[in-house]
């Protein structure tokens, strides 16, 4: 957790090259993929909020509800209130937080598959009460003509600027989640993780931990879901249903949860991989279903292990500059 | 008054229908630690064989049951073999790899069935029960209410009776002492999801005639099987026969008077309250009672 | 003055009393020993202290105050600290971060200074303090390496380490010593001395005769939850109850 080196010449070019290839991508792309860019990004910051959610050792199934929490919070605010998107985003985060907060109460008296099933069953209804109260939200349809931001005179319908946009939000947000984790909060989580009644002996309230992982992992899926409505100018209970928590798993899980990049490695790889298998069209969730049995018997940390493994296979073990769990 | 009647007979019909994936649901958690999310999508495979074999292909109904029992059971025992077994270690791990086999087997479905709208079977049992003048249960609910009865006694039986169902219910109990026993615990593994997926074949060969039948019907009853398991109390079979019966009551009146969404949501919210009350849920906690 | 009162303190599990109206008090800056035979009840009442499991009945007061109802993290940070009889450290963190974890009561951070980084000198002082345990704990070599790592007998220092860190008032050790060599153990005697000398009032589980008997001026004797015996570690020598549950144990 005490971070190492700062700024290396490679790290310098690292950074300027990965930093190029986001800014340059989107003019390289036809309009479908340009969507799906600004999917992916969005998609990164949930799989990355989900991850401080399971650094705790508890594994939700009410993320993608919360990012519909953040989702109907900008839509209801725009459709209402005309507000910016200055505002409707960090608003879509607070709902999704205090919905959270709220929830804390019941959810966490629970571990393990208790709590899977509670949070699985409270993100159920809340998303059944969306299509019950037709009024409020419209019911199966949703809240549609959430009408695109203008910030500074620049029409966010067109996906480039709000790719921008997008991008530039979603690194905010991951450069204050990376923050947390590698800070004594993170520590924190950690110690509950592996042992909750040591960190307790040692004073830590680890129901409070929790909440605080849960509350603040719903804030930023939350603003995931406020950007995806901003861009989409519509939403449904259909695009936060448990098929769409499956694949925030899927991310999780394929990439490895155990680094602060895995998730990120997952859930860029799976969807250029989901593009590129595209034309297989009604076969595409069975492709999924087989890789995610495939990978997690053998490849059970994730793709994020693989250099790891290479270098062990041909190399000389470990390397030097990545010492093991350096993330934890 | 007879809204009421009618709707507790048909809550009834409903409710042996929940407590035979229930039932499954909660013994392969049971024996084999492991949340098989699956569960829904394999009661849709044995809706789905019905369709097949009986609407489409004429085979009689009850054989084409006894195939859907027999193909929803070796899909179990082939998931036990392949996924389960080795991930035995990491609950988690068998819980991912079950929905990576809810989606393999939706996609079947959505293959066998073609595009389109929701299969219908017709139901091979015509005419209606009455009873006291009012009371109107069509022949096909009664068969399956009798049906589901038996097969739920029957597993009793099994589980109390014979020296199988007395491993079953030792290594749900405690796997190491079993092993220590001598009991062979890969065994018993399969005999439970053995028995739990047949169950769920029989369950989808039972609500084939009764309902739309598509590649996503199994997510209303992955949903039903959570409240029921929890209500019930994770871990006890007795528990959760109880806890199909009483919510499927619950459900019926409350989707007669409130509309169905309405009623789901009470049930996940009832759910949720059973939960904070106790966590292990509200009846039991082992199997082995 | 005494620090910590146990008042006719039962704890039952089912039918099984592990504790039976237990009664008795330690005084601050002693070195405790409670001993008795397995299954006597001597981690259930370190549990019961700790806030891990409640009384049953009777009350337990640290300070003058009532711990009913407290929980373990509360208890904590009213300086009572334990360890586990099991070795239980944070397998996948560095020694350091685990040390660290015990730093918890007396520099947490809350997110907006982490995030912001406005807790620097904060969190130096924190690493300072867990430099200088690892350093009395002997354990500076290998603060970088993972907990899981180490060898048994660093292991158990790391424990003692994390509680340190923590700067209780009293500790709760359960078998410090179980599974070390000769060596070890008067190692770990030498670093209990030199804790109960920084001014930490310490009750001690342990088997190893040898070892309380040389640390404790005052022993607690507890046989099947009832509490059988107290005196000096020569008046216990002698004691004939306490030699009979000790023979009939075995
Ligand atoms: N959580 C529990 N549930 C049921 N019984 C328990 C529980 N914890 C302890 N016991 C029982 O209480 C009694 C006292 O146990 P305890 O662990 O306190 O003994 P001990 O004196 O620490 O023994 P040892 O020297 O072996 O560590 C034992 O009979 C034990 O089986
Ligand atoms: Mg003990």
């Amino acid at each position: 957790m005490n971070s190492k080196g700062g700024f290396t010449i490679q790290r310098m070019l690292f950074g300027a090259v990965l930093l190029a290839i986001l800014l340059v991508t989107p003019h390289l792309l036809s309009f479908h993929h340009k969507d799906l860019l600004i999917f992916l990004t969005i998609n990164v910051l949930a799989v990355c909020s989900y991850r401080l959610v399971t650094l705790t050792g508890e594994w939700s199934l009410i993320h993608a509800v919360m990012m519909g929490v953040g989702a109907y919070t900008v839509a209801l605010s725009v459709n209402h209130f005309e507000l910016a998107i200055w505002f409707t985003l960090p608003l879509a985060g607070v709902a999704a937080g205090l919905v959270a907060a709220l929830l804390c109460f019941p959810l966490l008296r629970m571990t393990q598959f208790y709590f899977l099933i509670g949070s699985f069953a409270a993100g159920e209804a809340i998303r059944l009460t969306w299509v019950e109260f037709v009024g409020v939200f419209g019911g199966t349809s949703g809240l549609r003509g959430v009408e695109a931001p203008i910030v500074w005179g620049i029409d966010f319908l067109d996906p480039i600027p709000y790719y921008y946009f997008s991008l530039c939000v979603v690194t905010i947000c991951l450069i204050i989640l990376y923050r947390i984790e590698h800070s004594r909060v993170g520590l924190t989580l950690h110690a509950i993780h592996w042992k909750a009644p040591l960190a307790e002996s040692v004073g830590v309230d680890a129901w409070r931990y929790r909440a605080l992982a849960f509350i603040l992992g719903s804030f930023f899926a939350g603003i995931a879901g406020g950007l995806k409505v901003q861009y989409l100018g519509s939403v449904t209970p259909n695009q936060f249903t448990i098929g769409f928590m499956v694949f925030i798993l899927i991310w999780v899980i394929v990439g490895g949860y155990n680094k602060f990049y895995g998730p990120i490695i997952g859930v860029v790889v799976l969807t250029i991989f989901d593009e590129s298998i595209r034309s297989f069209e009604i076969m595409r969730p069975a492709i999924y279903g087989g890789m995610l049995i495939l990978s997690i018997l053998f490849l059970p940390l994730g793709l994020e292990s693989i250099p790891a493994k290479l270098k062990f296979w041909f190399g000389s073990g470990t390397s030097p500059d990545e010492p093991p769990l350096s993330d934890q | 008054m007879e809204l009421f009647l009618q709707s507790i007979a048909n809550g009834l019909v409903q409710g042996g229908f929940f407590a035979l994936f229930a039932v499954g649901l909660v013994l392969i958690f049971g024996v084999m630690g492991v949340v098989n999310f699956a569960h829904g999508e394999l009661v849709m495979v044995g809706a789905f064989t019905i369709w097949v074999l009986h609407a489409q292909a004429g085979l009689a109904y009850i054989p084409a049951i006894a195939v859907a029992i027999v193909l929803v059971t070796v899909i179990g025992l082939l998931m036990e073999r392949l996924l389960f077994r080795p991930t035995r270690s990491d609950p988690l791990a068998g819980l991912i790899c079950s929905i990576g086999v809810l989606f393999i087997l939706q996609v079947i479905a959505a293959l066998v069935g073609g595009d389109g709208p929701s299969k219908q079977v017709p139901p091979p049992y015509q005419g209606t029960l009455v009873m006291f003048d009012a009371l109107r249960i069509p022949y096909q609910r009664v068969f399956s209410l009798a049906i589901s009865v038996a097969a739920l006694v029957s597993l009793w039986f099994f589980l109390t009776q014979t020296k199988f169902g007395w491993a079953l219910r030792a290594v749900a109990m405690d796997r190491e002492a079993a092993e220590l026993q001598g009991i062979n615990t890969n065994r018993t593994s399969m005999v439970a999801i053995g028995v739990g997926t047949a169950l769920a074949g029989l369950a989808g060969g039972l609500i084939a005639p009764l309902t739309n039948i598509n590649p996503h019907m199994g997510h209303n009853v992955i949903v039903t099987a959570f409240i029921v398991t929890i209500v019930g109390g994770v871990g006890s079979l007795s528990g959760a026969v109880l806890a199909a019966i009483l919510y499927a009551l619950f459900h019926t009146l409350i989707t007669v008077y409130f509309g169905g969404t309405i009623a789901t949501i009470s049930g996940l919210v009832l759910m949720v309250a059973v939960l904070i009350v106790k966590p292990t849920g509200l009846m039991g906690v082992s199997i082995s009672e | 003055m005494s620090i910590l009162e146990m008042n006719n303190v039962t704890k039952q599990f089912g039918g099984l009393m592990a504790l039976d109206d237990v009664s008795f008090q330690i005084d601050e800056g002693e070195i405790r020993g409670l001993i008795g035979p397995n299954g006597a009840g001597k981690s259930t009442m370190f549990k019961n202290i700790a806030g891990f499991y409640k009384p049953t009945s009777g009350s337990i007061v640290y300070r003058g105050v009532n711990l009913e109802g407290k929980q373990p993290h509360t208890i904590a940070e009213m300086g009572i600290v334990r360890t586990f009889q099991e070795t239980t450290l944070f397998q996948e963190l560095s020694v350091f971060e685990n040390a660290l974890v015990g730093a918890h009561i007396k520099s947490r951070s809350n997110v907006f200074s982490a995030v912001l980084g406005l807790d620097r000198l904060k969190q130096q002082a924190a690493s300072e303090k867990v430099m200088d345990v690892l350093e009395f704990m002997g354990l500076t070599e290998r603060k970088d390496q993972l907990a899981s790592e180490l060898p048994l007998g660093s292991q158990r220092a790391l424990a003692l380490a994390i509680a340190l860190v923590s700067e209780p008032r009293m500790m709760l050790m359960d078998e410090p010593f179980a599974g070390m060599n000769a060596e070890e153990t008067n190692h770990m005697m030498g670093l209990t001395r030199k804790v109960r000398e920084s001014g930490i009032t310490i009750v001690l589980v342990e088997h190893d005769m040898k070892a309380v008997m040389g640390l404790c001026n005052y022993l607690t004797v507890l046989n099947f939850g009832k509490l059988l015996a107290e005196g000096t570690p020569d008046e216990i020598r002698n004691n004939d109850r306490v030699i009979e549950a000790y023979l009939g144990g075995v």
